[in-house]
């Protein structure tokens, strides 16, 4: 009886395995069956997402937080600071004013490039067990929205769009490992490829053994053929360590982007870039040093 | 395990899915993150007999397929949930008390919530898919294993509770 048991269960798994196997096979050779399925799933699920994103938004930095108490207390004091001259004033609802914010500064970029944009709420991310970094928005190919357009924030590129529903898109943000961007170097137009590494790690192969690049070097996206999947001159990051080592044809460095992928509310989707090609306009402004009053005493004759 | 259990344990492991997909992936966990999903999954395999957690595998795999951010090919989490959980009935429950104590479930589930993530990567590797760096992958996978037994005593009795539930009152006695 007991290997009367064992042969079934082999049998089932067996035939379950192999059922798992077509899946794959089919999805592989691009049946549109499979590949609508998960379509069919973020249609279904966005609503549930965009109510989740409502509910958890105040505690979704919880975990985080608790454990960088001391980058936080910074902020919590400046915040406080901030709170108390907003008294006087109409009560915002923090959440909202931070969305705001985001979409002013991603309006402001979109404006200056003058792009054809699309704003959307972030109302998903990939999980653990997708292995990938991705987020999902509330806008889909009801706003116009398709595969393969560039999404931005407020300081620079998120990503890029990788389907699409009616009311909601997938975007790879450009930390995905599979994440792929051509850039040139702002001034020197020094070309390269940026790759994502995962946990917001980006790292630049340049193109050429000529290319001079330093720490501080600000990134722009170098544009595609039509504008898809990159609209150009939208800044990706700057440099922040250079690899000197010895046997490589080309110089490699370390990146840091311009947009915390881990706090992003609100994007834009690029549209239509209108075949403009803002060249480094884009390039951030680096902070104003603060005056400094230099006061020189004069001792009186009379003392 | 009786074909009435299958819409049932499917009905329950898509409502764990929903939750994980509406809420736990919007929270910004400390290192990594965590896949309640796959965990609740495994540890309601663990309870299960031979021919049905390879089922339950299967199903629970499925679902995870559905993911919409999912970069993978449809049908891998399948192959890899079906799987293990041939592995885990076949070679190790054979191992373990029938009876676990919730300690023991617990490091069990955290074991095997890495052995399948590890497993997922592999067989992405094999099909062609972009590999994370080590660093990153480690990162997750630490990341993944501690919020699986730190957070143990939450899902952990609701999985027994729900796989019990799912079971014929024949089936419970």
């Amino acid at each position: 009886m007991a290997t009367r048991g064992t042969n079934r269960a082999r049998l089932l798994l067996v035939s379950l395995l192999v059922t798992s196997l077509l899946f794959i096979t089919l999805d592989l050779r691009g049946v549109s069956v499979v590949s609508s399925i998960r379509g069919f799933t973020q249609s279904a699920l966005a609503p549930l997402q965009s109510f989740g994103s409502t509910l958890i938004s105040p505690i979704g930095q919880f975990f985080s937080d608790l454990l960088n108490l001391n980058n936080t207390r910074e902020r919590i004091d400046e915040l406080e600071k901030e709170n108390q001259e907003l008294k006087a004033q109409v009560i915002f609802n923090k959440d909202i004013e931070g969305e705001l914010k985001q979409l002013k500064g991603v309006l402001d970029l979109a404006g200056k490039a003058r792009f054809k944009t699309v704003s959307a709420r972030v109302i998903s991310k990939g999980g653990t067990a997708t292995i990938s970094e991705s987020i999902v928005i509330d806008q889909g190919s009801n706003a116009g929205i398709r595969r393969d357009m560039t999404v931005i924030a407020a300081s620079g590129l998120v990503g890029v769009v990788k389907s699409t529903t009616a009311s909601a898109s997938v975007v790879m943000l450009m930390s995905d490992p599979a994440f792929r961007v051509g850039v040139r170097v702002a001034g020197s137009q020094f070309m390269g490829i940026l790759s994502g590494e995962g946990q917001n790690r980006f790292s630049l192969q340049m193109l050429s053994a000529a290319a001079d690049i330093s720490v501080g070097d600000v990134l722009l996206s170098r544009g595609s053929s039509g504008d898809a999947p990159f609209v150009p001159g939208v800044p990706v990051g700057k440099i922040v360590f250079v690899e000197n080592a010895i046997g490589q044809l080309t110089k490699q460095a370390r990146v840091e982007s311009f947009v915390n992928l881990n706090s992003i509310g609100v994007v834009s989707v690029v549209l239509d870039s209108r075949g403009n090609n803002p060249g480094d306009a884009l390039v951030p402004s680096a902070p104003r040093p603060a005056p400094t009053v230099t006061v020189f005493v004069t001792p009186s004759p009379n003392e | 395990m009786s074909i009435n259990r299958v819409p049932i344990s499917a009905g329950l492991l898509l409502l764990v899915f929903l939750f994980q997909e509406t809420f736990v992936n919007r929270i910004n966990f400390y290192l990594g993150g965590f896949a309640l999903y796959l965990a609740f999954a495994i540890a309601w395999i663990l309870r299960e007999e031979r021919s049905s957690a390879v089922l339950i595998g299967f199903l629970a795999g499925l679902i995870a397929d559905l993911s919409p951010t999912l970069e993978a090919p449809f049908g891998l989490w399948t192959f890899t949930m079906t799987g293990l959980a041939f592995l885990i009935v076949t070679y190790v429950l054979g191992s373990l008390d029938s009876n676990m104590s919730p300690l023991t479930l617990s490091i069990v589930t955290t074991i095997f919530c890495s052995i399948a993530l590890m497993l997922f990567v592999i067989f992405g590797a094999i099909l062609g898919q972009d590999l994370p760096s080590l660093s990153v992958l480690a990162r997750e996978l630490i990341g993944n294993a501690l919020w699986s037994f730190v957070l143990a005593p939450l899902y952990i009795p609701i999985a027994i509770r729900t796989h019990k539930l799912s079971l014929s009152a024949r089936e419970r006695s």
